[in-house]
């Protein structure tokens, strides 16, 4: 197919919108909502793996010591002696599959959450000097595999009061980035039939805008493709720019939604918008494209007997 | 080269066919004039010939192929071998006037530099090359007939359908469109004209064939009008 053709359909097409304009810009928006809606859950999809990532890949335990108003079977309500810290250091060193233990006292714990805590750090000034942290043990697994049994081992020694680890994060957060994708992925198709459609109705009255000039074209001799390049064509940039435009205020409103975490959350793990805002433009871009060619082939073939 | 086999067209919903067993043969070159009441059949005819409607029964065959049973998918390349005319000109208003004509050649793929070549020369031939760049809109109506021609003959078209091609022009511009298709008929190609025009008939003395009440009524070689207006 020759170049020209594609210039002169793009041109029609081009045409078209201007003529139909209100139509055009309804198409326009209707995309660019539905393609919004499906940016921001892929977006929120992204970021729930990247945090259960994130926490997933820290094969680490957090065991927390007794202290004083601990109550459960294992504490005794009594301090630990450095001593008895020291020994509980050495028992989880011997368990199978650990592969380093750092004991951090509670000063240095609070320490490092007022660092985190960067410039909002003077919420912890409400603490008036006190602590409420324990001291606690990170323990760093040979292998992710292990993190689970070295957990339970931990957790039933004498002296340690809590454990934690990234899983029981992960599951939780698994659990909720599926109920996002099922329910996006609802949405996000029902508005996939709202733009087809809606594209299909704006290339229906385009179409019979120029019934006149098809007419022509027929008697010439024009082939069926020649006359429904520019149709298409029209659908097709309906929808890229009905994705352009969604992908304009999508990246815009994500890049101000990461900057606003990273002051008041800094320690909130998000996927950076260049990471990800390519790569979806693109995607969507050809979305758009095909949605509005599959709009445009609905209304030609109903439309469009030659 | 055009053929009609026993043909008869019903359209849908009518009680009477529009063409009934018509037999026709006309050779290459000719000049025919297709004469006859208004709904006798006359445009039913021409409809047959570019395909635009399909028999009931019958064949219609053009250099012996039967037009009738061709694939939807190469109805335009049968077309593109066609030039043809209407009483309504069928231009596009507001396109120039050599947009209307490089129209037919740039839907068949031709280049731009066949359609720079041939555009004005065949605007030339119908004495318009002085408004190849006016709207078709702003033209008078025989100008406007005289760009449908230009754009009927741009391809070179071997048959030359006319449906009624002077319906709305003043005897002078119908004159001047009928000269125009006996020029294009000396060059080469076979035409065929449904017409009213009484007198252009009548003087030119060509072969006219009558249809009446979809039949043959008449078929002469240097023939006349035969009806009263």
């Amino acid at each position: 197919m020759n170049p020209r053709a594609w210039v002169t359909a793009i041109r029609d097409a081009l045409r078209s919108m201007t003529r139909s304009s209100l139509m055009s810009l309804a198409s326009i928006a209707t995309v660019a909502v539905s393609l919004m809606v499906l940016a921001a859950v892929l977006l929120l999809a992204l970021n729930l793996d990247f945090m259960a990532a994130s926490v997933e890949s820290e094969v680490e335990v957090k065991a927390y010591l007794c202290a004083v108003e601990d109550t459960d079977a294992t504490c005794n309500q009594q301090e630990l002696t450095e001593n008895q810290k020291k020994l509980i250091v050495e028992d989880v060193r011997k368990i199978s599959g650990v592969k380093e233990v750092t004991f951090v006292s509670r000063d240095e714990a609070l320490k490092q959450l007022s660092e985190e805590f960067g410039e909002q750090k003077d919420i912890l000034e409400g603490l008036d000097g006190e602590n409420p942290l324990r001291d606690s043990l990170e323990i760093q697994a040979l292998d992710v595999q292990q993190v689970p049994a070295i957990a339970e081992a931990v957790s039933k020694m004498t002296g340690v009061s809590d454990v934690n680890y990234g899983q029981d994060y992960v599951n939780t957060l698994m659990a909720f980035t599926r109920a996002i994708r099922f329910g996006g992925v609802g949405l996000v198709l029902m508005l996939i039939v709202a733009t087809v459609l809606t594209i299909s109705n704006t290339i229906r009255l385009s179409v019979y805008a120029r019934r006149r000039e098809i007419g022509i074209m027929k008697l010439v001799g024009a082939t069926d493709w020649y006359i429904r390049r520019p149709f298409m064509m029209e659908g097709i940039l309906l929808g890229v720019f009905g994705a352009l435009v969604a992908m304009g205020l999508t990246g815009y409103g994500y890049s101000k939604v990461v900057v606003y975490l990273n002051q008041k959350i800094p320690f909130w793990p998000v996927v950076r918008p260049e990471q990800v805002l390519m790569n979806q433009t693109l995607g969507l871009v050809v979305l758009g494209a095909v949605l509005g060619a599959v709009g445009s082939l609905i209304s030609l073939r109903r439309f469009l007997k030659v | 080269m055009i053929q009609f086999v026993n043909v008869t067209k019903t359209y849908p919903n009518a009680h009477a066919p529009s063409l009934n067993g018509i037999n026709l043969s006309i050779g290459r070159g000719e000049f025919v004039f297709v004469v006859g009441p208004s709904g006798a059949g006359k445009s039913t005819l021409m409809k047959l010939l570019y395909r635009e409607e399909l028999p009931s029964s019958g064949k219609v065959l053009l250099d012996g192929k039967d037009i009738s049973r061709l694939r939807d998918g190469d109805v335009p390349y049968l077309r593109r071998q066609l030039g043809v005319i209407f009483q309504d000109f069928k231009l596009l208003p507001e396109r120039t006037v050599f947009e209307n004509v490089a129209f037919a050649l740039e839907c068949t793929d031709v280049s731009r530099r066949e359609i720079l070549r041939r555009v004005p020369a065949s605007l030339e031939l119908v004495g318009l090359r002085h408004k190849t760049h006016s709207r078709a809109s702003e033209l008078s109506g025989g100008e406007q007939q005289r760009v449908a021609v230009a754009r009927a003959i741009v391809r070179n078209p071997v048959l030359v359908v006319a449906d009624e091609p002077t319906g709305n022009l003043d005897p002078e511009n119908s004159w001047a469109i009928m000269k125009l298709l006996t020029d294009i008929n000396k060059m080469g190609a076979t035409v065929v004209v449904a017409t009213h025009a009484k007198n252009i008939v009548n003087d030119l003395k060509k072969r006219v064939i009558a249809i009446e009440r979809g039949k043959v009524a008449r078929d002469e070689e240097r023939g006349t009008y035969g009806y009263e207006s």
